[in-house]
C-alpha cells in the first residue's frame, strides 16, 4: 500500500509528461496549419494521378474538371481535411497512440519498407546500444571515482575532478566527437568515422561483431567522456556527505571493517540518490545521443532525425520520432523512478 | 553584504577572477562586433556569395605557415583608383596600374582573378590589358579585354560595370589558357595543348618547365610585376577601380570555408549573438522560475499543489526533441528557440525557490510584516524576493552557457536560424560539406572552441559567485 502511492503519483507525472508533449504536437500541427498543407499536398498528389489514369477514358476537358473537383471533394472527406483540425488532429493523435504511423515518404527502412513504424522501429536497438553501453560505463566509472575521491577529500586529484566536472558542462558533446573524428580517425586512422559496420560488413558473427565493437568505441568514447567528470564529482558529493552523518560514525565506532562500512552504510544510503543523478543522466544523454548519432552517422533514431530534417523533410517521420522518444523516454523514467522507490524506503513515508 | 565587498571577494576565488576576466573581455569584444559590424551582417554578407568570391576557398589560416616547413603563398589583393601613370599615346591616353609582386612561396597562386568597375568613355570603349612581368625578365600579356561599345539606342557618355562590376576568373579564362600556351611555345619552345595546360595556368605563370618531363613546372620565385593598363580613346574616359588577385593558400586569421568565407568575421559575429541568446534565455527562464517559486512557496495551499504539479511535468519533458519539432513546423527562428528554451528551462528554479520561501515564511521578520498588514504581493517582492536575489543571480549566470549549447546543438542540426549566422552553424557547414573528413580542423575546431569558452566564463563566474552568495556554503570556510 505505502509503496503503491509513490510509485502512482510518479507514474502519473510521467504520463502528464507523455500528454503534454502529444497535446504540444497536436496544437503545433494545427495552429500553424502545417497538417492542412501537407494534406493538402497528399490529396493534390493523389489528384494528379488520377487525372492522367483519366485521361484515357474522358476526353472533355470540361468534364474532367467536374469529375475531378467531385473526386477531390470526397478525398477531402476521406483523409478529413474537410474537418476543422481540431477535430481531427485528436483523432489522429489517438491513432498515433496505437502505433499506427503512417508512411514515409521518401526514407525507407532497411529492407525497404516505407512504414515509418517499421523504419523507427528498427533504429530503436541501434540507440539503445550506443545509450545504455555509454550509461553503464558512465555509471561504473562515476560509482568507483566517486567512492575513492570521497576518501581523498580536498587532494589535487579532487579539486581536478571538481573542475574538470565544471568544463563538462561547458562543452557541447558533439563537437567532442567531431574532434575525436578529425583527430583519431582522419589523422591517425585508427578508427572508423562513422557508420555501424565496414562496408561491406564481415559475414562471420565474431567479425562482426568486432567490427560493430571498432565503430561503435568513438561514440562510446565520446559520451562517456562528457558524462563521466560530472558523474564522478555528483557521487562523491552524495558519498560525502553521507560519510559525515551520524550513522556512519556509529558504525565506524562499532568497529565494523571499513569496507563493510563503506559498502553497507554508505554506499546503500547513497543509492537512491545516485540512480536519481543516473536518471537525469539518461534524459541528458537521451538528447545528447541525437546529435551524437549524427555526428558518428550511427544507425538510430537521432540520426534518423538528422536524415528526416536534411533534404526533402519527411514530416511523419518527424512526428513519429518525436513521439517515440517521448514515449521511450517516459517508459524508462517510470522503470526507473519504481525501481528507486525500491531502492530508497524513506519514500514509501514522506510522499 | 555590500556589493564592492562582494565583489572583492568574487575576483578573490580562482575561478571568480578568471570568470570575470574573461567575461570582461568577451563583452568587450561583443561591443566592437555590435559597433564595426552591420546589424544584417547576416544577410547582407554572410549569405552573400559576392562578398568573398576574391577569396581563397577552404585554405587554413595565414599563422599556420609558422608550423610549416615551405611556407604557402599568401592571399595578395592590389586594388587601385587613380592610375599610377599617364601616358599619351597616338589612340589616346593609357593609363596603367603597375603592382609589385614579391612571391616567396613555392607552391603556384590558388587562382588569379581580375575585377574591373566603373568604366566612362564618351565615344568608343576602351581595351584593358594586363600584362606580368616576371622575375627571369620575361613578360607576357595575359589578358586583354575590349569593354562593350555603344548599343543601338544608347547615347553617350557611356557607363559600364557601374552596378555589378566585370569579375574574371583568369585561371580559367580560355584567353589567358591560350596566353600561357604561346608564351611556353616562345620562350621554352615547349608545345602544350590546351588539355595540358587547362588547371595549371597559375602553375606556368609563376614557374619554370622543370625539365625532366613536359608537364612539370619547378617554381619561379621572386619580384613579379602586375601591369594593367587601359588604353582610353578620349580625354576624360576612365576605369574607375581595377583590382587583381593573387589567390593565397591560406588566409587571414582564422581561414576561410568552402565559399571563402572568412571564417575570422563569422566567429567574431557569432559571440554577440551567443551571449544574447545565453542571456535572454537565462533571464527570462530565471524570472519565470523565480515568480511561480516564490508564489508556491509563500502562497501555498492549492496554488503550490498546482505549481508543484505542472513544473513537475514541464520539468521532465524531454526538450531536444520537441526543439527539433517546433523549429521544423514552425521554421528555424531564434526567437522560437529562446521562446522554447524558456518555457522549459524554468522549473528546476521553482522548485529550489520554494523550499528556500518555505524556510522563510516561517521566519520572524516575515510574520511581523504579514502582522502589520503588508499585502501578499509586496510581502512577495518587498521582502522575500531581495533576500533570495543573490541565489538568484547565480542561477541566472549557470542557466546561461545550457541555452548556448542548446542553440549550438540544433544549429548543428541545420534548424538554426538562417538570417544570424552562429558558431553552431559555421560547424554544420562545415560538417555538411564534408570539411571534417577532409580535415578542415580551422572550420571545424575554432568555432566549438568559442561555444566552450563562452560556456566556460559563464560557468567560471557562477562558480566565484556560489559560494558569496550561498551561506551554506559558504560556513565551512569560516
Amino acid at each position: 500500500m505505502s509503496l503503491l502511492r509513490p510509485l502512482l503519483v510518479r507514474s502519473l507525472t510521467m504520463v502528464g509528461v507523455f500528454f503534454v508533449v502529444l497535446i504540444m504536437l497536436v496544437l503545433t500541427l494545427g495552429l500553424t496549419g502545417f497538417s492542412d498543407r501537407i494534406l493538402a499536398a497528399t490529396i493534390g498528389e493523389q489528384l494528379r494521378g488520377e487525372r492522367t489514369a483519366l485521361a484515357e477514358t474522358i476526353r472533355d476537358p470540361d468534364e474532367m474538371e467536374k469529375v475531378l473537383e467531385k473526386r477531390r471533394e470526397e478525398l477531402e472527406i476521406f483523409y478529413g481535411l474537410s474537418t476543422p483540425w481540431y477535430y481531427r488532429l485528436p483523432r489522429t493523435a489517438l491513432r498515433v497512440l496505437t502505433l499506427d504511423l503512417g508512411e514515409a515518404r521518401t526514407l525507407r527502412s532497411f529492407d525497404g519498407s516505407n512504414r515509418v513504424f517499421d523504419i523507427v522501429t528498427e533504429r530503436v536497438p541501434n540507440s539503445m546500444l550506443l545509450l545504455t553501453t555509454s550509461l553503464i560505463i558512465t555509471a561504473a566509472i562515476g560509482i568507483i571515482g566517486g567512492a575513492y575521491l570521497a576518501t581523498r577529500q580536498g587532494s589535487w586529484l579532487d579539486r581536478f575532478v571538481s573542475g574538470f566536472a565544471a568544463v563538462s558542462f561547458a562543452v557541447p558533446t558533439w563537437w567532442i566527437g567531431i574532434l575525436l573524428i578529425l583527430i583519431l580517425s582522419i589523422q591517425l586512422r585508427i578508427l572508423p568515422s562513422g557508420g555501424m559496420y565496414s562496408t561491406p560488413p564481415p559475414t562471420q558473427p565474431l567479425a562482426r561483431f568486432f567490427d560493430l565493437v571498432s565503430h561503435a568505441l568513438l561514440p562510446v568514447i565520446t559520451l562517456v567522456l562528457v558524462s563521466f567528470g560530472p558523474s564522478i564529482y555528483s557521487i562523491r558529493t552524495i558519498t560525502l556527505n553521507i560519510a559525515q552523518e551520524d550513522h556512519v560514525k556509529i558504525a565506524r565506532a562499532k568497529g565494523l571493517p571499513e569496507s563493510r562500512v563503506r559498502l553497507r552504510h554508505i554506499l546503500r544510503v547513497a543509492a537512491p540518490p545516485i540512480v536519481t543523478g543516473l536518471m537525469f543522466g539518461l534524459a541528458g544523454s537521451l538528447s545528447g545521443s541525437i546529435l551524437v548519432e549524427t555526428v558518428f552517422n550511427w544507425q538510430g533514431m537521432g540520426r534518423l532525425y538528422y536524415d528526416a530534417l536534411a533534404g526533402t523533410p519527411d514530416e511523419n517521420v518527424i512526428v513519429a520520432l518525436t513521439f517515440i522518444f517521448t514515449l521511450m523516454y517516459v517508459v524508462i523514467r517510470i522503470v526507473l523512478e519504481a525501481l528507486y522507490v525500491f531502492l530508497d524506503p524513506r519514500v514509501r513515508y514522506t510522499d | 553584504m555590500s556589493m564592492a565587498s562582494a565583489l572583492r571577494e568574487l575576483l578573490r576565488s580562482g575561478p571568480g577572477f578568471g570568470g570575470a576576466g574573461l567575461m570582461c573581455l568577451l563583452i568587450l569584444v561583443a561591443l566592437y562586433v555590435l559597433l564595426a559590424f552591420p546589424l544584417d551582417f547576416g544577410e547582407s554578407q554572410w549569405s552573400n556569395p559576392v562578398v568573398w568570391v576574391d577569396n581563397p576557398k577552404a585554405v587554413p589560416p595565414t599563422w599556420t605557415n609558422a608550423l610549416r616547413r615551405e611556407a604557402l603563398p599568401l592571399h595578395r589583393v592590389f586594388e587601385g583608383t587613380e592610375p599610377h601613370t599617364v601616358q599619351m599615346a597616338r589612340s589616346g591616353p593609357v593609363h596603367s596600374w603597375r603592382f609589385p609582386l614579391t612571391y616567396a612561396s613555392s607552391h603556384p597562386p590558388t587562382f588569379l582573378a581580375v575585377t574591373l568597375a566603373d568604366v566612362k568613355y564618351a565615344e568608343r570603349p576602351p581595351l584593358v590589358l594586363i600584362s606580368l612581368k616576371r622575375p627571369d625578365g620575361k613578360q607576357l600579356r595575359i589578358y586583354r579585354h575590349a569593354v562593350r561599345g555603344p548599343r543601338e539606342d544608347e547615347s553617350g557618355p557611356f557607363q559600364r560595370y557601374a552596378q555589378t562590376p566585370l569579375r574574371v576568373q583568369l585561371s580559367t579564362d580560355e584567353a589567358t589558357v591560350t596566353a600561357a600556351q604561346n608564351f611556353l611555345a616562345d620562350e621554352f619552345d615547349l608545345r602544350l595543348n590546351g588539355a595540358q595546360i587547362g588547371g595549371r595556368v597559375d602553375r606556368i605563370l609563376f614557374g619554370v618547365p622543370a625539365g625532366d618531363s613536359d608537364e612539370a613546372f619547378a617554381p619561379l620565385t621572386g619580384d613579379y610585376e602586375i601591369i594593367v593598363q587601359a588604353a582610353l580613346r578620349a580625354e576624360g574616359d576612365s576605369v574607375g577601380k581595377v583590382r587583381f588577385v593573387v589567390g593565397g593558400a591560406v588566409f587571414g586569421l582564422m581561414g576561410t570555408d568552402s565559399l571563402g568565407r572568412d571564417l575570422a568575421r563569422g566567429l567574431l559575429f557569432g559571440l554577440p549573438v551567443a551571449l544574447f541568446i545565453g542571456v535572454i534565455a537565462a533571464f527570462m527562464s530565471t524570472a519565470i522560475g523565480t515568480t511561480l517559486g516564490i508564489a508556491s512557496g509563500y502562497l501555498g495551499g492549492r496554488a503550490d499543489i498546482t505549481i508543484q504539479r505542472i513544473s513537475d511535468i514541464v520539468a521532465n519533458v524531454p526538450v531536444l526533441p520537441l526543439l527539433i519539432f517546433m523549429l521544423f513546423i514552425i521554421g528555424p527562428s531564434l526567437w522560437i528557440i529562446i521562446f522554447i528554451l524558456v518555457a522549459f528551462g524554468w522549473p528546476g528554479l521553482t522548485i529550489q525557490i520554494r523550499s528556500m520561501v518555505l524556510h522563510m515564511r516561517t521566519n520572524q521578520l516575515i510574520e511581523a510584516i504579514q502582522s502589520l498588514g503588508a499585502s501578499r504581493r509586496r510581502v512577495m517582492f518587498r521582502h522575500i524576493l531581495p533576500q533570495i536575489t543573490p541565489y538568484v543571480l547565480a542561477q541566472l549566470i549557470f542557466a546561461a552557457p545550457s541555452a548556448i549549447l542548446a542553440e549550438a546543438g540544433l544549429s548543428f542540426l541545420g534548424l538554426g536560424d538562417p538570417s544570424i549566422p552562429t558558431w553552431g552553424q559555421i560547424l554544420e557547414t562545415g560538417f555538411r560539406t564534408g570539411g571534417i573528413y577532409v580535415g578542415y580542423w580551422w572550420w571545424i575546431v575554432p568555432p566549438g572552441l568559442c561555444i566552450v569558452l563562452t560556456a566556460l566564463t559563464f560557468m567560471l563566474l557562477a562558480l566565484g559567485i556560489e559560494p558569496i552568495v550561498n551561506p551554506r556554503l559558504r560556513q565551512p570556510a569560516s
